[in-house]
C-alpha cells in the first residue's frame, strides 16, 4: 500500500515533466535578457524568481479566464538553460492531466503583458515569449503634421519679404520718375547735343554702338 | 533722360563672398570626400592641388577678367570678344538654365528634411509599423529606416524611370518654396544678392566647425580619419585619379556657366580681381578638404556603429540559438565561439549559418557614397545615432540649404544678367517681372523632378547636363580668348584694369597647358562613353529593399543626347548665323555702293 502511494507520488512530478515538453503543442518558450536590460543592477535568476514567474503567469490566467482556481502549481516549467530561457505549460486546474490550449495562454499573456514585464523590471524586448509578437506602440500622429506648420511659417515670411521688396521697388521707381521729370524741367539749359552733362561725367559713359567692335565697317588699307 | 547705370556691388567684399558662395556648394561636401575615398585617401590631395594650380586658378582668373572687362553678361561679353563667339555665351546660358532647373530640387529636399527635423523622434530614426501593429513595414525592414524615409516617404520613388507616377505634393510644395526663396534673394539684383551672400557664404563654415568639433569627439570617428589620411600612393598611378581631380576642380569652381562673368560684370573697372581669383579658388579647395574631414569623422562613427551593431546581433543570435549565458560571448572572442560552436554542434549551427554575417570594420569604411545618397542617407543615419539628434539635424540641413542657395544665386545670375543686358527685354519688362517669369518657368519645369520617377531624371541631369558641355564651353572660351581675340590684346585689357600685365605663368597656362589638359579630358569622356555601352541607372526595388541596375530606355537616352547637344550646338550655330548675316550685309553694301557710284 505504502509502496503504491509512493509510486503514485513519484509519478506525479514525472507526469508533470511529461506534460511540459520543449516544442510541445501547447508549450511556450520564454527568454529573459536580464543583463541586457538592467546592466549592473541585474538580479540573479534563481528558484525564487522562477516561483514569481509561475505566480505571475497564474495571475494572468486568472485574469483572462476569470476563474480563481489557477495556482502556482498549474504552471509547469522545464528545460531551463543558462541563457535564462525555459519552456512552460499551463495545466487545467480542474484536470491536471490536460493542458490549457495555446491560444488561450497567448491571449492571457497578451492581456497582462505589461504586468508580467513590470514584475521582472523588463520590457517586451527583454522578456520574450517566442511565438507571441509584442504589440508595438503606434507612434503618436499629431492632427496636422509638424512639417506643414514649419513650412507654413517659412512660406509666410518669404512671401511677405517678396511683396515688401516688390512694393518698395515700385514706390522707389514712382518717386524717381517724378524726380526725373522735375530735373528735366530745371536743366533744360544745361544740355549739349541733347545729352545732359551729367551722363558724360559718369565713368561708364554712354555706350555708343557705332564704335563697338565691328572692324569690317572700317575700310581696309 | 538719364540712362540707368549698371548696378554694382556695394564693396569688393560682397563680390568675393558671392563668388565663394557660388563656388562652395554641395559638390565640396558630397563629391570631394567620395573622390578622396576612391583614390587613395590623403594621396588624392596631390593631383587635386596640382590641378588647382595648373587648371582651376588660371581659368577662374580668365573668366573674372572677361566679366570685369566687358561689363556684360556672358552673351554680351562673348559677342564683344568676337561676334562669331556669341554662341559661347548662349551655350553658357542654356547650361545654366538646365542647372537652375534641376539644382533647386536639392534645396527642396533639404527643406523637406529640415522641416521634418522638428519632431520628438526624427522620422527616419524608426521604421513605421505595418497595419496590424505587430511588425515593421517589410520594405523598411529589408533596407533601413533612413533608406525607407528617403526612397519611400520623401521621394515615393517608382521602380523604374518609365513609371511616372504623380507629382508628390510635399516635394512640389518644397520646390515652390525654394524658388520663392531664390526669387527673394535675386529680386533686386546686386542690391539684394550682395546682402544675402554675407549669410550664405559664412553660415556653412560655422556649421562645419561645429560639426567638426562634434564629429571628432564621436565614438569611432578616429577610424574614419585614419582611413582617410593613410595615403595609398599606389592609387595615384591610376589615370582615373588625375582625371577625376581635373574634372572636380573644373566643376567645383563653376567655370563655364557664365555666373562668374555675370558677377564680375558688376565690378568697378579697376577692381583687383587677380588677388580675388586666387583667394576664392584657395578658399574653395580648402573648404573641400575641411568638409572631407567632417565627412570622414562621420563615416568613421557610422562604420563603427554599424560594425558594433553587427557584432551585437551575432552575439545575440548565438546565445539565443545555443542558450548560452548572456555575457559569455564578448566582441573579442566572437570568432572563437563561432568556430567552437560550428565544430561542436554542426547540425544546429547549420540552421543559422545563413544568418551569420562577417562583421568587418574595413568593409564598412569602404562603402563609398557620393551625391544625394551621402547627403541624405548616410549623414541622416549618423545624425539619428547622435545625442540631441534634432539639433544636429536642423544645423546640418540648414547648412545644405545655404550651400545650395548660394550656388543657385550664381546660376540665376548667369541667366538674368544676359537677359537684362538685352535692351529689348529691359524696355518691355520691369526687372522684377523678368526675374519672376524666369523663376516661374524654371519652377514649372522643375516640378517634373517631383514626380515618382523624378529622382531618376534628376540623376540624368546631374550626370549629363553640365559635365561634357561645360568642358566644351571652357575649351572654346580659352581658344577664343587666346587665339581669336588675341593674348596680347587681352593682356593690355588686364593692364588697363589692374595696372600690371599678367605674369608669364598665366599666359603659358592659358595658351598651352589648359587647352591640352581639357582636350585630354574631352577625349577621355568620349572614350568612356563609347566603351561604357548603354547608360544605366540605379533603380530602387521596393521588394528587395535595395537598388538594382537598369538600362536607360530609348527615350531617356534621347533626352541625354539632347542635353549634350543643345548647349554645344549653340556655338557653331551662332557662328554660322553671324557669318550669314555678315554676308548679307556685305552684299547689301556692295549693292548700295554700286548704285551710288
Amino acid at each position: 500500500m505504502l509502496a503504491r502511494v509512493l509510486l503514485a507520488l513519484s509519478l506525479v512530478p514525472a507526469l508533470a515533466l511529461a506534460l511540459c515538453q520543449p516544442d510541445g503543442q501547447d508549450a511556450y518558450k520564454v527568454r529573459l535578457s536580464i543583463k541586457t536590460a538592467l546592466g549592473a543592477n541585474a538580479y540573479e535568476w534563481n528558484e525564487s524568481e522562477q516561483f514569481l514567474f509561475r505566480a505571475t503567469l497564474a495571475f494572468a490566467m486568472r485574469k483572462y479566464t476569470g476563474q480563481e482556481t489557477f495556482n502556482v502549481s498549474s504552471v509547469i516549467v522545464c528545460d531551463e538553460t543558462p541563457r535564462v530561457s525555459f519552456w512552460f505549460v499551463v495545466t487545467n486546474p480542474n484536470d491536471t492531466a490536460t493542458l490549457i490550449p495555446k491560444n488561450a495562454v497567448e491571449e492571457a499573456i497578451r492581456l497582462s503583458r505589461n504586468r508580467i514585464n513590470s514584475a521582472f523590471l523588463l520590457s517586451d524586448k527583454t522578456l520574450q515569449f517566442l511565438g507571441i509578437p509584442p504589440t508595438l506602440a503606434p507612434p503618436s500622429q499629431p492632427s496636422l503634421p509638424v512639417w506643414l506648420i514649419v513650412f507654413g511659417v517659412v512660406m509666410g515670411i518669404v512671401t511677405t519679404g517678396i511683396l515688401a521688396l516688390i512694393i518698395s521697388g515700385f514706390i522707389q521707381r514712382k518717386k524717381k520718375d517724378i524726380e526725373d521729370e522735375d530735373e528735366e524741367e530745371k536743366q533744360e539749359g544745361i544740355m549739349e547735343n541733347g545729352i545732359s552733362c551729367e551722363t558724360l561725367e559718369g565713368k561708364e559713359g554712354v555706350n555708343n554702338g557705332a564704335y563697338s567692335h565691328d572692324e569690317d565697317r572700317l575700310t581696309q588699307l | 533722360m538719364v540712362e540707368e547705370s549698371r548696378p554694382s556691388w556695394e564693396n569688393p567684399m560682397q563680390f568675393v563672398l558671392a563668388c565663394v558662395s557660388y563656388a562652395v556648394g554641395l559638390g565640396n561636401v558630397w563629391r570631394f570626400p567620395y573622390l578622396c575615398q576612391m583614390h587613395g585617401g590623403g594621396g588624392f590631395l596631390i593631383p587635386y592641388l596640382i590641378m588647382l594650380v595648373v587648371e582651376g586658378l588660371p581659368l577662374f582668373y580668365l573668366e573674372l577678367a572677361i566679366g570685369q572687362c566687358m561689363r556684360q553678361g556672358s552673351i554680351g561679353a562673348w559677342s564683344a570678344i568676337n561676334p562669331y563667339m556669341g554662341g559661347v555665351g548662349i551655350a553658357s546660358v542654356v547650361v545654366s538654365i538646365f542647372l537652375a532647373v534641376y539644382y533647386n530640387v536639392i534645396n527642396a529636399w533639404a527643406f523637406w528634411y529640415l522641416f521634418h527635423s522638428f519632431q520628438g523622434t526624427l522620422p527616419w530614426a524608426e521604421c513605421p509599423l505595418s497595419s496590424n501593429l505587430t511588425t515593421y513595414v517589410p520594405e523598411c525592414e529589408k533596407s533601413s529606416s533612413t533608406d525607407y524615409f528617403w526612397y519611400r516617404e520623401t521621394l515615393n520613388i517608382s521602380s523604374s524611370i518609365e513609371d511616372h507616377g504623380g507629382i508628390q505634393m510635399g516635394q512640389a510644395l518644397c520646390l515652390v518654396l525654394s524658388w520663392m526663396v531664390v526669387y527673394l534673394c535675386v529680386l533686386r539684383g546686386t542690391e539684394s544678392t550682395g546682402k544675402v551672400v554675407y549669410f550664405t557664404a559664412t553660415f556653412p563654415y560655422l556649421v562645419m566647425i561645429i560639426y567638426l568639433i562634434r564629429g571628432v569627439t564621436l565614438h569611432g570617428a578616429l577610424n574614419g580619419l585614419k582611413y582617410m589620411f593613410t595615403p595609398k600612393l599606389s592609387d595615384l598611378a591610376d589615370p582615373k585619379a588625375w582625371i577625376d581631380a581635373a574634372t572636380q576642380i573644373l566643376f567645383s569652381l563653376g567655370l563655364g556657366c557664365g555666373s562668374l562673368i555675370a558677377f564680375a560684370s558688376y565690378n568697378h573697372h579697376n577692381n583687383n580681381f587677380e588677388k580675388q581669383a586666387i583667394v576664392v579658388s584657395l578658399i574653395n579647395s580648402a573648404t573641400s578638404i575641411f568638409a572631407s574631414l567632417v565627412t570622414f569623422s562621420i563615416y568613421g562613427f557610422k562604420a563603427t556603429f554599424n560594425y558594433e551593431s553587427c557584432l551585437d546581433r551575432m552575439q545575440l543570435l548565438l546565445i539565443n540559438t545555443f542558450d548560452l549565458a548572456e555575457d559569455s560571448i564578448k566582441n573579442n572572442n566572437l570568432d572563437d565561439w563561432i568556430s567552437h560552436l560550428n565544430a561542436s554542434f554542426p547540425d544546429k549551427f547549420a540552421t543559422i549559418s545563413s544568418q551569420i554575417e562577417g562583421c568587418d570594420l574595413e568593409s564598412e569604411l569602404d562603402t563609398a557614397v557620393e551625391g544625394t545618397g551621402l547627403a541624405f542617407i548616410v549623414y541622416s543615419e549618423a545624425i539619428k545615432n547622435m545625442g540631441l539628434s534634432q539639433l544636429w539635424s536642423v544645423l546640418y540641413f540648414s547648412m545644405l540649404l545655404m550651400l545650395g542657395i548660394g550656388s543657385m544665386l550664381g546660376n540665376v545670375a548667369a541667366i538674368i544678367t544676359p537677359l537684362r543686358d538685352s535692351a529689348f527685354l529691359t524696355r518691355h519688362f520691369q526687372k522684377e517681372t523678368l526675374i519672376g517669369m524666369m523663376c516661374l518657368f524654371c519652377c514649372l519645369v522643375g516640378l517634373s523632378f517631383t514626380t515618382r520617377s523624378g529622382n531618376y531624371w534628376f540623376t540624368i541631369f546631374n550626370d549629363y547636363a553640365a559635365t561634357f558641355s561645360l568642358l566644351f564651353i571652357v575649351l572654346i572660351e580659352i581658344i577664343a580668348v587666346c587665339y581669336v581675340y588675341g593674348l596680347k590684346k587681352f593682356e593690355k585689357d588686364i593692364e588697363v584694369m589692374i595696372g600690371h600685365r599678367p605674369h608669364w605663368y598665366w599666359k603659358i597656362i592659358w595658351s598651352v597647358i589648359s587647352p591640352v589638359l581639357i582636350i585630354g579630358l574631352f577625349i577621355f569622356y568620349i572614350a568612356d562613353y563609347i566603351m561604357g555601352g548603354t547608360p544605366t541607372y540605379q533603380a530602387w526595388d521596393a521588394n528587395l529593399g535595395k537598388t538594382v541596375t537598369k538600362e536607360h530606355p530609348p527615350f531617356a537616352q534621347a533626352v541625354i543626347g539632347l542635353l549634350l547637344v543643345t548647349s554645344m550646338m549653340c556655338v557653331p550655330l551662332v557662328a554660322l548665323i553671324t557669318f550669314i548675316k555678315k554676308k548679307k550685309e556685305q552684299a547689301r553694301e556692295s549693292k548700295i555702293s554700286t548704285t551710288a557710284s
